[in-house]
């Protein structure tokens, strides 16, 4: 595995802080955006960007809801976004060789 | 680092796996902030324990009973340790749904009821002719035991050492506190219950800013 390019939809800086944070999540957990933004520090525009990026390589999904009459948007990484994260993970450490 | 953005977002592509690993590390510690602190919450049980249970004691030193003003104190620190943990644990976990929200809802519920058992158990132990000292020791062992419990499954559904360590400690304090007799087993539930909780949630507390600092880039 570690002979394989890194997956370039991971390997971006905004994009990987975007997936880190949500894979540092419980599995099966959402978070609402704002809450997101303000964990990664981004503009609102900036995160969209990035998350539609893995919205579109289906490393995210992304819920719009209402919660009382107020409208909502959940992100959460699904499981093939938390296993190419894993996987870029393991190759970044095969990289550095074997330093954790 | 957010002026970096715009430059990733256009292409440029020099992030080294050092530095990669560094970001995740960052975001995994960032993320935390969404999970209650452990350290926090025991702490403040430890407190309110250490006071509420020396006021008592204090009190019932002479008599066996404590007075008016040190069980509103016990009471009232009760009340603000609850409070406490709610508001932390809502503030820490707000805009996050799914699994980890359905169990900490499902673990939150056992409280209420546990608390709602104890009580129900010491008016029926009482309503059954028991002294006041014998309803003394239930409501205090009943207690202790209710809380304890609660800690070792939070321990266990969050790998919470520390918790689950606290609960298995206060199951064990509250068992000895019942033989302790009134007005000693306010003196153990406040020292050996609260005050470890206090020393061990400090000691957590203080190990994990210590990693923490480590942790981060140099």
């Amino acid at each position: 595995m570690s002979d394989d390019a890194l997956d370039p939809v991971i390997h971006a800086q905004a994009r990987l802080r975007v997936v880190a944070t949500l894979a540092a999540l419980g599995r099966g957990d959402r978070i609402a955006f704002p809450r997101l933004q303000r964990l990664l520090d981004m503009t609102a525009g900036n995160l969209s960007t990035h998350l539609r990026r893995l919205e579109e390589a289906e490393y995210v999904s992304i819920t719009k809801t209402y919660e009382g009459r107020t409208p909502v948007t959940y992100v959460e990484l699904t499981g093939a976004g938390r296993l190419a994260f894993e996987r870029y993970t393991e190759q970044l450490r095969a990289l550095l060789g074997g330093v954790s | 680092m957010s002026s970096d953005e715009d430059a990733v977002s256009t292409g440029r592509d020099g992030l080294d796996p050092r530095e990669a690993l560094g970001i995740i590390d960052q975001q995994r510690r960032r993320a935390a902030t969404t999970e209650p602190s452990s350290a926090l919450i025991t702490g403040a049980w430890g407190a309110a324990w250490l006071v509420g249970y020396g006021a008592l004691w204090a009190s019932a030193r002479d008599d066996g009973t404590p007075g008016v003003a040190a069980a509103a104190l016990a009471i009232g620190l009760g009340v603000v340790a609850v409070a406490a943990t709610v508001w932390h644990t809502a503030h820490r976990s707000r805009g996050i749904r799914g699994v980890s929200a359905v169990e900490g809802a499902l673990y939150g519920f056992a409280w209420p009821v546990g608390f709602t058992a104890q009580g129900l158990i010491v008016g029926g132990i009482a309503g059954a002719g028991a002294s006041p000292e014998v309803v003394a020791v239930a409501a205090n062992s009943i207690a202790a035991l209710v809380v304890a419990l609660l800690y070792v499954a939070g321990g266990a559904l969050w790998h919470e050492r520390l918790l689950y360590g606290l609960g298995v400690w206060i199951a064990l304090v509250a068992g000895a506190a019942a033989f302790a007799g009134v007005p000693c087993t306010y003196l153990v539930m406040g020292l050996a219950g609260g005050g470890v909780a206090l020393v061990a949630s400090l000691v957590v507390g203080l190990r994990a800013r210590r990693a923490a600092a480590a942790g981060a880039p140099a």
